[in-house]
């Protein structure tokens, strides 16, 4: 009796972990769609990827126990992979464009308001910052030292790429989203059902989709 | 985005399949599966029926839709129907296409559900394309893409989005020299 009770507890222990643990896993995949067609980085997702970080440690641990050639760690592994496969995927077209839009995303991220979350992580921020620096110490010692001396400043606006915002992108409405406004009219609005799909510039709907209302697809 | 991709993404759809080994419970990250009870039918992520069936674990059931009728109504309806009709899954492609592949021998009339999906497919993109030649010659700036699946949206990504960001570019650029004029008039 004793023990069937401990085991009910236990599945529900489980239960409701793997409730969070799945949705996490639902929102990291949605915040890595959105990284990956968004023209512009969106507000870091680092809660997310440490939750999802920490369950992936904590299975790992729980199939080592499990014999190597078990069902169970074969599929356990399997789903692992896919996570990981997902994460390092989101983390790395972050990478990606901090390493296109360096010099934008710092001065964004300089000037935005100290009440406001930082877009970047820390850790990004630094790699950010070095990556800056290291392009400097690139062209200055393969190029701009050659050069007569009045050009040999290395000028950073110039330098600066700056994403797309007006670029197209798909869209689904996680909701009704009523008065967005169609981007080079006069004050012209569409509203969007509850799950319909569009295609419109991507500085009609940025609010959106970092609000999370859409998802870009 | 690449195509596999957004099979990654199909890939984690339900399909229903029949073990021929018990096991208790799995409890995945992304929900629990099983239990697996030999010769019982159970519902398990496509991913998982793939490595299964590879290992000849399990049989793979037919996703519902995926019959020869159903079908074959559904290429009537998006005939007749100018606009797109709803498909079965988002992933009706990807899915098929996968399932079809690991398991043909579990799936009866594999080959003519083949020919079906892809005259489905053949339709679809044939309307899709000119839509979207109809919806760049009317210089729209947004357009409603409802029942149109990833696999479809990923077929037109990156030439519409890409045809949009130029047309803007050079309507932009217009726009400045028409500015440029009546202020140089003044």
């Amino acid at each position: 009796m004793e023990e069937s009770l401990e085991d009910e507890s236990l599945l529900d222990d489980n239960g409701e972990a793997e409730l969070t643990a799945q949705t996490a896993l639902q929102e990291i995949e949605n915040a890595w769609m959105n990284e990956t067609f968004a023209p512009e980085i969106l507000p870091h997702q680092s809660d997310l990827v440490d939750c999802m970080l920490q369950q992936i440690a904590h299975m790992e641990e729980n199939v080592k126990r499990l014999d190597k050639n078990d069902l169970r760690a074969l599929v356990h592994r399997m789903e692992l992979d896919r996570i990981r496969y997902v994460i390092s995927s989101y983390l790395r077209t972050r990478l990606e464009k901090i390493e296109r839009y360096t010099i934008h995303i710092l001065s964004e991220e300089e000037n935005r308001n100290p009440d406001e979350e930082p877009y970047l992580t820390p850790d990004e921020l630094r790699f950010a910052k070095e990556y800056l620096a290291n392009l400097e110490t690139l062209f200055k010692t393969v190029a701009l030292q050659h050069m007569p001396p009045n050009f040999q400043q290395f000028e950073v606006n110039k330098f600066t790429v700056k994403p797309n915002v007006q670029a197209h992108v798909f869209l689904r409405a996680n909701q009704r989203i009523t008065g967005v406004v169609v981007p080079g009219t006069l004050n012209e609005e569409i509203d969007f059902e509850e799950g319909s799909q569009h295609i419109i510039q991507y500085s009609a709907v940025a609010h959106l989709v970092k609000s999370g209302a859409v998802q870009l697809i | 985005m690449d195509p596999s991709k957004i099979e990654f993404l199909g890939e984690k759809q339900l399909v229903n399949i029949v073990p021929n080994f018990n096991l208790d419970i799995i409890y995945l990250i992304s929900g629990s599966v099983g239990p697996f009870r030999a010769g019982l039918p159970v519902k398990v992520p496509i991913w998982l029926a793939v490595s299964l069936k590879q290992k000849q674990k399990c049989r793979i059931i037919n996703q519902e839709w995926m019959n020869i009728e159903s079908l074959n109504d559904r290429k009537e309806m998006e005939k007749m129907s100018k606009l797109f009709t709803e498909m079965p899954s988002n992933h009706y492609i990807d899915e098929s296409q996968i399932l079809l592949n690991v398991a043909n021998d579990d799936i009866p009339d594999a080959d003519r559900i083949r020919t079906s999906v892809k005259d489905i497919w053949d339709i679809r993109m044939s309307k899709l394309r000119t839509s979207v030649d109809a919806f760049v010659k009317s210089e729209g700036v947004h357009a409603r893409l409802d029942h149109l699946t990833a696999m479809e949206i990923n077929s037109i990504r990156p030439l519409l989005p890409h045809a949009l960001d130029q047309m803007l570019r050079i309507q932009s650029a217009n726009m400045g020299e028409i500015n440029s004029q009546y202020s140089g008039k003044k």
